[in-house]
């Protein structure tokens, strides 16, 4: 097809015909791209820490010693009923050293020297759907602290709590500095193809009087943006592939979290992503600055 | 009366109907004008510079539009017309300028087969077609010179053929002769005249007294946006 090729070849001489203009804007839609990169799998490792975390989390009722079961089994019922709570268990005092002396004969720092008797307490333990009822639920349950059934509430929710600010602010922030840096990339792309159609300006003119289409005359400079995207996308990534590594590992010793690597099913969605953002931006700023320029 | 004509009422090919035109500055480039121009037919637009030739050639090719009138060609209302509408009338009214207008780095047979190619024919269409057209002006030897390569005269033929090549109803000629000496000039005059017999109908707008009197051929004189004169066999001056 000559009118693809024609299309095609007029666009990539687009490109090299003002190659420091090119490259500017292929560097700083890379620059974007790569800032995208980074709070995509960034919040997608959050939000897969705080995912597993949040499973773990639970909320210890540590019982009175001399608790009626019958007041222990109503205690559960009722907080059983609360939407937020996903199950409850009981577990006597004899599970609890049981489960502890599991845990000691698997870490050899801790031994447990003396089982004869056990100074451990009944508890009920409440795992939660979301951790971020934790707080209120604890509130809740700590009101009946000394009223004969209930000796002692511990949640620990902290390290959720400081992830799922992470999470936030990196999405807020995150969204903040990527609109500043798509404006930036789109002004740049713009100039660059207006640069790009003046270049070409007696051709644009003799192709509109011989007839030719708004369209034939637009594509060439919408698929010089696109390249321009498409060429930042593929800086973008591999930055991303040779940074992932020691970026990952910066971010675990600076959050102490778990390490999570990422599935195959992410990595492409984060190429398809970059990818989609780069064509999009740099054909849509082609399609912005051809609008103002060849109008008429 | 209007309608009829939509659907290309006799021979007209060209149609003004009080077509006026006049820019945001206050100038009036075009004053009530009314033209008829059939098929076949070669005119010659005279008047002095500012008298609005160019103007008028500019509405027939659609690339202004009329501040009031009615503007058809080829049977299709101008005026009205979709802007998607537009390419497909320029690929049947081909324009050649004082300044050609070819792409410098760019062979002849390049820039001709360039208005096809850019119109969505096929290549081998378009080198059949370049072929074709470059050698009804007489440069089908000059086919892989670059334009400054050419003279004056056959730069204007090269933009002549790039014109003609898209076998367009309606040549429409802006000073096509208006850097070109004497000589060259009749040559061009000539290549015209054939195109014409061949059945293109042409507009062509001209300073060159000496050719119009020549001649002997419809005569539309404007002066400042008015037609002051249209006649059959005319002279340059009344």
């Amino acid at each position: 097809m000559k009118r693809v090729s024609y299309v095609l070849s007029a666009a990539w001489q687009g490109f090299w015909r003002n190659p420091v203009m090119s490259l500017a804007s292929t560097f700083t839609v890379g620059l974007m791209l790569l800032l995208f990169a980074f709070f995509l799998a960034t919040d997608r490792g959050l939000q897969a820490t705080v995912g597993v975390l949040e499973s773990k989390v639970e909320l210890a009722l540590f019982l009175e010693d001399d608790a009626k079961v019958s007041d222990v089994l109503a205690l559960r019922a009722q907080i059983e009923a609360d939407p937020a709570v996903s199950h409850v268990d009981y577990i006597t005092k004899d599970q609890a050293m049981a489960r502890l002396v599991d845990i000691a004969s698997r870490q050899p720092d801790i031994q447990i020297v003396d089982i004869s008797s056990n100074p451990l307490q009944n508890s009920l333990e409440i795992k939660l759907q979301n951790a971020q009822d934790a707080p209120r639920i604890g509130a809740t349950l700590r009101q009946e602290v000394g009223k004969g059934v209930v000796y002692e509430v511990v949640d620990n929710p902290s390290v959720v709590d400081k992830l799922l600010t992470i999470t936030r602010v990196l999405s807020f922030g995150g969204v903040a500095v990527l609109a500043m840096m798509l404006v930036v990339a789109l002004f740049v792309i713009v100039n660059t193809i207006r640069i790009a159609v003046h270049a070409r300006r007696d051709e644009i003119e003799i192709m509109k009087l011989v007839g030719a289409t708004d369209w034939f005359v637009r594509w060439p400079f919408i698929l010089e943006g696109m390249l321009v995207g498409a060429l930042g996308a593929m800086a973008a990534l591999t930055v991303v592939v040779l940074a992932a590594g020691p970026v990952s590992n910066a971010l675990v010793g600076f959050l102490e979290i778990v390490p999570l690597s990422f599935g195959a099913a992410f990595l492409w969605q984060l190429v398809g992503s970059v990818f989609a953002l780069a064509l999009a931006v740099g054909g849509g700023g082609a399609m912005l600055s051809v609008r103002a320029h060849l109008a008429k | 009366m209007v309608a009829a004509r939509a659907n290309g009422r006799g021979n007209e090919l060209i149609t003004l109907d009080d077509v006026s035109k006049h820019y945001p500055n206050g100038t009036e480039a075009l004053r009530d004008v009314d033209l008829r121009i059939e098929s076949g037919d070669f005119v010659f637009l005279v008047g002095s510079s500012g008298a609005g030739k160019s103007t008028l050639i500019r509405l027939l090719i659609r690339d202004e539009l009329p501040s009031s009138g009615r503007v058809w060609v080829d049977g299709q209302d101008v005026v009205r017309m979709r802007r998607s509408a537009v390419p497909k009338l320029r690929r049947r009214v081909g324009v050649v300028f004082q300044d050609f207008k070819l792409l410098p780095r760019r062979t002849v047979a390049e820039n001709v087969g360039f208005a096809l190619l850019v119109t969505g024919h096929s290549d081998e269409e378009a080198r059949e077609e370049t072929e074709r057209a470059l050698s009804l002006v007489g440069l089908a030897e000059r086919r892989d010179h670059f334009p400054d390569q050419l003279s004056g005269g056959e730069q204007q033929r090269a933009a002549m053929a790039r014109a003609l090549v898209s076998r367009p109803k309606i040549l429409i000629a802006d000073e096509p002769t208006g850097n070109l000496d004497p000589v060259t000039s009749w040559e061009i005059i000539k290549l015209l005249i054939r195109v014409n017999e061949l059945g293109t109908t042409l507009v062509m707008a001209t300073h060159n007294a000496e050719i119009v009197n020549a001649l002997r051929r419809r005569v539309v004189h404007l002066d400042r946006g008015m037609v002051v004169r249209d006649e059959r066999e005319g002279l340059y001056a009344a």
